[in-house]
C-alpha cells in the first residue's frame, strides 16, 4: 500500500456520500448525485494509475472525464423537457 | 491533505444540503481544489511525462467542463421546479436594461 492507493482508499470512502444522494431523492437530486460521484471516479481512477505505476491507465480517467460530461448534459437536457 | 479535505467536504457538504442547488455548489470542491491537489501531486512525482501530461490534461478538462454541467443542471432544476427558468414576477429580481 503506497500513499496513492491509499488516498484512492479514502475517496473511495468519500464516495459514500453521492451514493447516498443517489439512491433517495427525485431524478435531480440524483443526477446532482452522479456528477458528484463521477469526478471522484475520475480522482480515483488517477490515484490507481499513479499507484500502480502503470501510465496508459490514466486513458480511463481521460475517457471517464469526457464522457461524464456528455452524459450530465444529455441526462440534464432529459429531465429539463421530460417530466 | 488540502485534497482529501475537500472530498470530505463534498461529502458531508451533499449529505448536509437541504435543497439540490446547495448541492450543486458541493459538486466543486472534488471538481477544482481536490482534482488540483491531485494533478500537482502527479507531476511532482512523475515530471512532465506521459501521465503527467494525461494528469493535467484530464484536470483542466474537469475544471473547464464542471461549471458547465452545474448551469445546466441547474437550469434543468429550476425548469422542473416553475416551468420556465427565467425569473418570475413574484421574485422580484431586477434586471437591469442599459449599464452605461
Amino acid at each position: 500500500m503506497n500513499p496513492w492507493l491509499v488516498t484512492a482508499l479514502f475517496v473511495l470512502l468519500c464516495l459514500a456520500g453521492p451514493f447516498a444522494i443517489c439512491a433517495r431523492g427525485d431524478a435531480i437530486n440524483r443526477l446532482v448525485g452522479l456528477e458528484a460521484g463521477s469526478n471522484m471516479a475520475v480522482v480515483i481512477l488517477l490515484l490507481l494509475a499513479a499507484g500502480f505505476n502503470r501510465d496508459f491507465l490514466t486513458d480511463l480517467a481521460l475517457a471517464l472525464a469526457l464522457l461524464s460530461f456528455g452524459g450530465g448534459l444529455v441526462f440534464a437536457r432529459f429531465l429539463e423537457r421530460w417530466f | 491533505m488540502v485534497g482529501m479535505a475537500s472530498f470530505v467536504l463534498t461529502a458531508v457538504g451533499m449529505l448536509r444540503a437541504r435543497d439540490v442547488y446547495q448541492r450543486i455548489q458541493y459538486t466543486y470542491p472534488t471538481a477544482t481544489l481536490g482534482l488540483v491537489a491531485v494533478v500537482a501531486a502527479i507531476v511532482i512525482h512523475k515530471s512532465i511525462s506521459q501521465a503527467g501530461i494525461k494528469a493535467i490534461v484530464i484536470g483542466l478538462i474537469v475544471f473547464w467542463t464542471n461549471p458547465a454541467l452545474s448551469h445546466a443542471t441547474a437550469r434543468a432544476a429550476r425548469v422542473r421546479e416553475f416551468g420556465n427558468w427565467t425569473p418570475s414576477e413574484k421574485e422580484r429580481i431586477q434586471v437591469t436594461e442599459d449599464v452605461e
